[in-house]
């Protein structure tokens, strides 16, 4: 579990800084999170 | 139970992964010149201001999007517009559920301080949003909506609320 937990701590780091410094990654996300956004505020 | 325990521990942080990516887009939106999609982004700052008579609207309805930003609080966001009888107008849906009140904030707020700046093809208005509830004009308002756009807009949700329309009126 603990090695787990590592691994999560270090996706979520790595999540970060894709989404703040890799090009196109943050529209990724957003145009996700819109899709699913728009199907629940139907 | 403690497999039961753990089983929750790893769902909970296999979530955690979606959501600090959706967090941490919307807050690097907060920082930027406008908005992108759904994440509110900051003050429009690039574009010209623009000064002179009431422009001709009616170039909007080529236009899919416009960027505008409240200046109370200073946020920016897409949406859509459309010029109805040289008047030009914004509005926003899902005004009628819970979630859709969560997350479109912004009509709450324009409600309450409407001076905004409206972003349009790299030139920015200033203008003053005007919510409209009622009349006659929301006929053809709904019908310029939705003969631009595949909205369900008619006058009876903005007359109920589902939609907030308002009209941006000159000046600040």
């Amino acid at each position: 579990m603990k090695y787990f937990y590592y691994v999560i701590a270090v996706v979520l780091v790595v999540t970060i800084l894709a989404v703040l410094f890799l090009p196109g990654v943050d529209d990724f996300v957003e145009q996700t999170f819109q899709r699913y956004l728009g199907r629940a505020a139907r | 139970m403690k497999i039961t325990m753990r089983l929750i521990i790893i769902i909970a942080c296999l979530l955690l992964i979606p959501f600090t990516a959706v967090a941490t887009a919307a807050i690097k939106q907060r920082f930027a010149d406008g908005p992108n999609r759904v994440f509110s982004g900051g003050p429009l700052v690039s574009g010209e201001i623009y000064s002179g008579p009431e422009p001709d609207w009616s170039f909007v309805n080529t236009i899919p999007t416009i960027e505008m930003q409240l200046l109370d609080p200073p946020r920016s966001r897409v949406i859509w517009t459309v010029e109805h009888e040289a008047k030009l107008y914004v509005w926003s849906g899902y005004m009628g559920t819970t979630v859709g009140r969560l997350w479109k904030r912004w009509p709450v707020q324009a409600e309450r301080n409407g001076k905004a700046i409206l972003r349009i093809n790299d030139t920015r208005y200033e203008r003053e949003l005007v919510r409209i509830q009622s009349g006659d004009e929301l006929d053809g308002i709904t019908a310029a909506i939705t003969s631009k756009y595949p909205s369900r807009t008619t006058r009876t949700t903005i007359e109920t609320g589902g939609v907030w329309l308002f009209e941006a009126t000159p000046g600040l």
